[in-house]
């Protein structure tokens, strides 16, 4: 039981380091996208040079409620479905 | 510095491939001889035998499962068979009595032989009496099977994935984060520089008004 406790532990903190990270790596691949985006888009004249930050921003409030984000929870899920499977195929197979 | 560099290279490279090789599960084709248990009191050694069953309590010394076994060129291999538990390396085995009367099942003499798959991840070393950890058994058709190891594949293929993964997390944390906060600290240096050039000019002026000559 003590075990198991520490395995719950120990890849709770693991998952959640891992999980923050990839967080800060989408939204910063998402935020350089935009960038790129309000580029084009002044460059072709379809927005103003004024509205750049106000198109960001508006781009990552979009960011925040999208299925992209929630996808990053699947860092808690796929190992918890990994260990059911490995436990069934060591063990009762 | 030169091979204070490839020495360490090389080091953290043999470390790496001797982590994966103890790790990673292996097939071996044997003749299962015997199978018997042994009361096991890890020492030195114990970093290379588990923890105690799950439930069970932790105690200095417990009865540890064998199984002893033939390679098909005649030399021996003996395995010992305990629960990796909710341990490390995660293989989550927990059956291992089942397998120690599955491995008992298998067994064959010399002359009829049944030759077996032992699935078994860990190193036999005589220096330090340790023995690879049985993981499954199961009959095969004859000494010269080979079995394509896929378990590994999947594995090696996601740490090379999750190696690449880190990368492109680092450039990018490096590209828009610390470059930037950089560049902020060169420029703040090229201000505090220039002001530096201004300050000694003005100074250099005044002495030179003060003393009446100048120098190039």
């Amino acid at each position: 039981m003590v075990a198991l406790i520490r395995l719950a532990v120990v890849g709770l903190v693991v998952l959640t380091v891992i999980y923050v990270m990839v967080s800060i790596y989408s939204r910063s691949v998402r935020r350089e996208r935009l960038e790129d985006w309000a580029d084009e888009r002044i460059a072709d004249g379809r927005l103003a040079e004024g509205d750049r930050d106000a198109f960001i921003e508006e781009g990552m409030r979009d960011y925040e409620h999208s299925l992209r984000k929630k996808l990053i929870l699947g860092v808690y899920v796929v190992p918890i479905i990994a260990v059911i499977i490995l436990v069934y195929v060591t063990n009762f197979m | 510095m030169v091979y204070v560099k490839w020495t360490f290279l090389t080091l953290l490279a043999l470390l790496v491939f001797a982590f994966f090789h103890y790790t990673l599960p292996q097939h071996d084709i044997v003749r299962i001889a015997d199978t018997y248990e042994k009361r096991i009191d890890p020492g030195g050694n114990a970093l290379f035998w588990a923890d105690p069953p799950v439930g069970a309590a932790q105690t200095a010394n417990r009865d540890v499962f064998f199984i002893q076994a033939i390679r098909p060129n005649g030399r021996p291999i003996v395995y010992r068979n305990e629960d990796t538990g909710w341990g490390w390396p995660p293989y989550f085995k927990l059956d291992t009595s089942n397998l120690q009367a599955e491995a008992t099942d298998l067994k064959s003499p010399k002359d009829n032989p049944q030759w077996v798959s032992v699935t078994h991840y860990g190193w036999r070393n005589e220096f330090l009496s340790i023995y690879p950890n049985a993981v499954g058994v199961r009959p095969v058709q004859g000494p010269d099977v080979s079995i394509f190891p896929w378990v590994n594949t999947i594995i090696l293929t996601l740490v090379a994935l999750a190696v690449l993964f880190l990368w492109r997390v680092w450039a990018q944390f490096r590209e828009r984060t610390i470059d930037p906060l950089l560049e902020d600290v060169g420029e703040t240096w090229d201000e505090v520089d220039e002001r530096a050039d201004a300050a000694r000019d003005r100074a250099r002026g005044w002495w030179r008004r003060l003393t009446g000559r100048g120098r190039k």
